[in-house]
C-alpha cells in the first residue's frame, strides 16, 4: 500500500504567547495539576488511579506467560519428574545447567543425581522448558534472586524442586500454549 | 543472473572474478588489490550510484586460501525526494574480496565512504585485517591490551584475557 | 575519528587567554545512558574536537552465536537493543528463514508485525521521554515511561517477559496470540494516546524545550548518506527512506502508514520525526488487531518439525515426535550452506543480519549490522562547533543503545 511522506510541523514562529514563556508554563502546570487532582480524587473515593505500585508491599499479578527462573517439577513421592535426558542442557544457550544421571529401581529408572542451575548465568529465556519432553523443568514465577554471595546463586536439585500444585498455573499454560498441530 | 550483475560485469570486466545471486542477494567477488578501483566505479557510475556502505564485515574461512573474506554490503538510496513518495532503495549489492593470512591487509575504502571508518576498525579488532590507507587503525570495541583477534576461528571461546588495571 | 586539535590559544572576551581544555566524559557518566566515553576538547564551552570511545558493553555476541545452534542465538538477539528486542529477534529469524526458503503462515506474519510495532513504540517512548529528562524535565519523562510500561505489559502478556522477549522463532513464533490480547491492547493504546496528548502539550510547543533542541546536533543530508546513517536520523534530515516502504517485508505492503520527514536534520526535527513515527506505529498496531481477530485459531508456525520443534502434546505422547524433538534440540536446524543478508527497520535504523551457513546445525558466521554503532560514528561531526551542553540531548536523539552498539 503506498504511504505518503508527511513533513513534520516545526514550531518556528512563536506567537506572543510562546515568547512570553508564562502562558506555556501555565499550560504545563495545568496538565500536571490535572493529573494530581485525578489521582487525588481517586484516592479519596477509594479507586486508586496512580500508576506506581508500592513494591514489595503491593505486588501486581504477572501475565500467564511470565517466565521466572526455571524449577524442577516434583512427583508426589518428592522425587523429581526429570529423567536426566539432558535435552535442557543441550538447549541452554548459556550452559548454566549441569546434570549427572543416576539409575534407580523405581518404575522411572533414571533420575538426575545432580541437577544444578547456575542462576547467575541463567537468562530466563525458557528454551529449557520448550525443549523438555517430560514437563519436568518449567519456568516458575519467582524472580527475586538477590543474594550476598555468588555461591548462593548455584541452585541444587533440592532448591529447585516444586510440587505440581505450586506450579499449576505454569503447567496449565504449557499444556495449552505449546500444543501445536 | 540479474540485470544488475550483468551490468556490473559489463562495466567492470575482468575485475569481477565471480558472481552469484544466491537467495536473491547479488554478489560479486573482487580481487583484493582492485577493491578500491571497483568501489570507486560502483559509487560514481551513474547507473549504479551505490552511495551507502551499509555494512562491512569479514568472515574467517579457516583452512581455505585465501583465509579471510572481507564482505561489503552496498546500498543505493534515492536522496532526492520525489514529492510525497517515499524514497526507495534502488539496489543492493554484496562485494566480497579474499584476504590472505600473510599479508593480512586490504585497501581501505574510507576515502569513498566515511562510514567505513568504524566498521574497518571493528574488522581489524576482531579479525586482525589491516586496512591500508586508514588513518586511525586502532581497536574499537575491545581494549588495546587485548591479545589476539577473537572472531578468528582459531581463537577459542573460553580463552581468558589478562586483567588490566585502570590506565592513568 | 578525532578532528585535528587546535593548538593555538584563542582569545577570550576580555582579552584573556584561554587554553583548550580536555574533558573526559564517561565511561560511567550519570547523564549518558549507555556506557560510552567522550573525550571532548573545549574552548570555553565550545566543542573543538571530540572522540567517541565505544565498546564498554562488548559481550561477544557474534562469537557466542557461532558456538551454539541457530535456535540458541535467538535469546542473544534480545540483548542487542534491549528497548526493542522483538525487532532484533525478527531480523535474525528472517535471515535464517531466507536461507531455509520458508514462509510462515499469514497469521504469524501479522502477529510479527504487531509485536514488532509494539516494540518500536516502547523504544520511541523511551527515547522521547529520556530526551526531556536530559533537559531536566522529569514530568514528561514519567508520562512517557507510564505509556511504555503499558506497552511492556502487553509484551509480557505476549512473550512472557517485558524486555527480553525471546518471542520470534525460526519458522513462526514462540506461541500464538493469547485470548483477550486484542481487547487489552486497545484499552492500553487508548491510555497511551491520552498520555501522549499530555506529553505533547507540555513539551512540543514549549519554548524552553524548542530553544534547546532547535539547530543543535545538525547532520546534513549529504553527511547522513556518507556516514550510512539510517532510521529516524536520516528521515529527520529529509530523506524519506524507510525499509518498511523501500523493500516491504512481512505484511508491511498491506498496511497503510506514512513516513514522517524533517527538513534540517537537527535535534528538534529528530524529536518530531520520532514522535510522529510513534503515532504511525500505533496506527499500524490498530490495523493489525482486526486481522488477528479474524484469523483467530489459525496457526502461527510452519508445520515442519525439522524446523520448528513439534508441539508438546505430540512430544509427550508419540515416539516420532519425541525423536524429532531430540534431534531438533541436539543437532539443531540444518540450514543449507550459503549466505544471506536481511535487514529490518528497527527503531534506530537498518538492523541487518548477515548469516553464513556451512550446512551444519551451527551458524558459521552471524553478523549483526547494528544501527546504533553506525549512527554513533558521526556524533563528533554533529557536535563539533556546538556547546558542551548539547552533547547529552544529541546523544539521546542518536539513541545509542550499548547492547546493540557494542554487541
Amino acid at each position: 500500500m503506498p504511504g505518503k511522506v508527511v513533513r513534520v510541523r516545526r514550531h518556528s514562529n512563536f506567537g506572543w504567547k510562546e515568547r512570553l514563556y508564562l502562558p506555556m508554563i501555565f499550560v504545563g502546570l495545568g496538565v500536571t495539576a490535572r493529573h494530581f487532582f485525578e489521582n487525588f480524587w481517586g484516592y479519596m473515593i477509594g479507586k486508586v488511579k496512580t500508576f506506581v505500585v508500592q513494591y514489595p508491599e503491593e505486588r501486581l499479578d504477572y501475565a500467564d506467560a511470565f517466565r521466572g527462573h526455571p524449577v524442577l517439577v516434583a512427583l508426589e513421592s518428592g522425587a523429581p519428574k526429570c529423567v536426566a535426558c539432558g535435552l535442557c542442557e543441550f538447549a541452554c544457550p548459556t550452559d548454566c545447567i549441569t546434570i549427572l544421571p543416576d539409575e534407580t529401581r523405581s518404575a522411572i529408572e533414571r533420575i538426575p543425581k545432580v541437577f544444578d542451575i547456575d542462576m547467575s548465568r541463567c537468562m530466563f529465556c525458557g528454551l529449557c522448558e520448550e525443549a523438555c519432553p517430560e514437563e519436568a523443568i518449567v519456568m516458575s514465577r519467582d524472580v527475586e534472586l538477590a543474594t550476598y554471595d555468588r555461591e548462593a546463586m548455584l541452585f541444587h536439585k533440592e532448591d529447585l524442586l516444586r510440587t505440581e500444585e505450586q506450579l499449576g498455573r505454569r503447567i496449565g499454560f504449557i499444556r495449552e500454549e505449546y500444543n501445536r498441530a | 543472473m540479474s540485470d544488475l550483475l550483468q551490468a556490473i560485469e559489463e562495466k567492470l570486466g575482468d575485475a569481477v572474478e565471480d558472481s552469484h545471486a544466491y537467495r536473491g542477494d547479488d554478489t560479486i567477488l573482487v580481487s583484493h588489490d582492485r577493491v578500491l578501483e571497483v568501489m570507486q566505479t560502483l559509487k560514481d557510475d551513474s547507473s549504479f550510484r551505490f552511495n551507502m556502505l551499509i555494512d562491512l564485515t569479514a568472515v574467517d574461512y579457516l583452512g581455505r586460501d585465501p583465509r579471510f573474506e572481507v564482505v561489503y554490503h552496498l546500498g543505493s538510496v534515492e536522496v532526492e525526494a520525489r514529492g510525497s513518495e517515499p524514497s526507495s532503495l534502488r539496489h543492493r549489492l554484496r562485494v566480497k574480496s579474499g584476504v590472505a593470512e600473510v599479508p593480512c591487509e586490504i585497501d581501505s575504502v574510507t576515502s569513498i565512504w566515511p562510514a567505513a571508518n568504524w566498521m574497518e576498525r571493528e574488522v581489524f579488532d576482531f579479525y586482525g585485517i589491516r586496512f591500508k590507507g586508514h588513518d586511525d587503525m586502532r581497536r574499537i570495541l575491545l581494549y588495546e591490551e587485548f591479545q589476539g583477534h577473537p572472531l578468528r576461528k582459531d581463537y577459542p571461546k573460553e580463552r581468558r584475557q589478562p586483567l588490566i588495571g585502570p590506565r592513568n | 575519528m578525532a578532528e585535528p586539535v587546535k593548538k593555538a590559544r584563542t582569545e577570550g572576551k576580555g582579552g584573556l587567554h584561554t587554553d583548550i581544555q580536555k574533558l573526559n566524559m564517561g565511561p560511567s557518566h550519570p547523564a549518558t545512558h549507555g556506557t560510552v566515553k567522550f573525550t571532548v576538547e573545549l574552548d570555553g564551552e565550545t566543542i573543538q574536537a571530540m572522540d567517541v570511545a565505544v565498546g564498554y558493553l562488548h559481550r561477544g555476541f557474534e562469537k557466542e552465536c557461532e558456538s551454539g545452534t541457530y535456535y540458541q542465538a535467538i535469546p542473544y538477539t534480545d540483548r542487542l537493543n534491549y528497548n526493542s528486542a522483538i525487532l532484533a529477534n525478527l531480523g535474525y529469524c528472517m535471515a535464517v528463514e531466507k536461507l531455509l526458503e520458508i514462509e510462515i503462515p499469514d497469521r504469524g506474519e501479522w502477529a510479527r508485525v504487531l509485536a514488532g510495532e509494539l516494540s518500536r513504540v516502547g523504544d520511541h517512548l523511551t527515547r522521547l521521554g529520556a530526551a526531556c529528562l536530559e533537559l531536566a524535565a522529569m514530568t514528561p519523562f514519567l508520562y512517557g515511561i507510564e505509556a511504555r510500561e503499558l506497552i511492556w505489559d502487553l509484551q509480557e502478556m505476549l512473550c512472557g517477559a517485558r524486555v527480553t522477549s525471546n518471542y520470534v522463532r525460526i519458522g513462526g513464533l514462540q506461541r500464538n496470540i493469547p485470548d483477550g490480547f486484542e481487547d487489552r491492547c486497545e484499552e492500553s493504546l487508548k491510555r497511551v494516546d491520552e498520555l501522549l496528548v499530555d506529553f505533547d502539550k507540555i513539551v512540543t510547543a514549549n519554548r524552553i524545550f524548542v530553544d534547546r533542541f532547535r539547530g543543535t546536533g545538525v547532520l546534513s543530508r549529504e553527511d547522513c548518506v556518507a556516514y550510512s546513517v539510517t532510521g529516524p536520523l536520516l528521515r529527520a534530515a529529509g530523506i524519506p527512506y524507510d525499509l518498511r516502504k523501500a523493500e516491504p517485508y512481512s505484511k508491511y505492503d498491506e498496511i497503510d502508514f506514512d513516513i514522517p520527514v524533517g527538513t534540517t536534520g537537527d535535534n528538534y526535527d529528530r524529536f518530531l520525526v520520532v514522535q510522529e513515527e510513534l503515532m504511525q506505529s500505533i496506527r499500524i498496531i490498530r490495523q493489525c488487531l482486526p486481522v488477528l481477530r479474524k484469523t483467530k485459531g489459525q496457526p502461527v508456525d510452519i508445520q515442519d518439525p525439522h524446523i520448528r520443534w513439534p508441539g508438546k502434546n505430540r512430544v509427550y505422547g508419540r515416539m516420532e515426535e519425541l525423536i524429532q524433538q531430540f534431534k531438533g534440540v541436539t543437532e539443531g536446524i540444518k540450514v543449507p550452506a550459503g549466505e544471506a543478508y536481511v535487514a529490518v527497520e528497527s527503531a534506530n535504523g537498518e538492523l541487518g543480519f548477515y548469516i553464513v551457513s556451512d550446512g551444519s546445525g551451527k551458524p558459521y558466521k552471524v553478523r549483526c549490522r547494528p544501527p546504533s554503532f553506525v549512527n554513533t560514528q558521526p556524533l563528533s561531526r554533529m557536535l563539533v562547533g556546538g556547546l558542551l551542553a548539547d552533547i547529552i540531548p544529541t546523544f539521546d536523539m542518536v539513541n545509542m543503545i550499548g547492547g546493540e552498539c557494542d554487541r
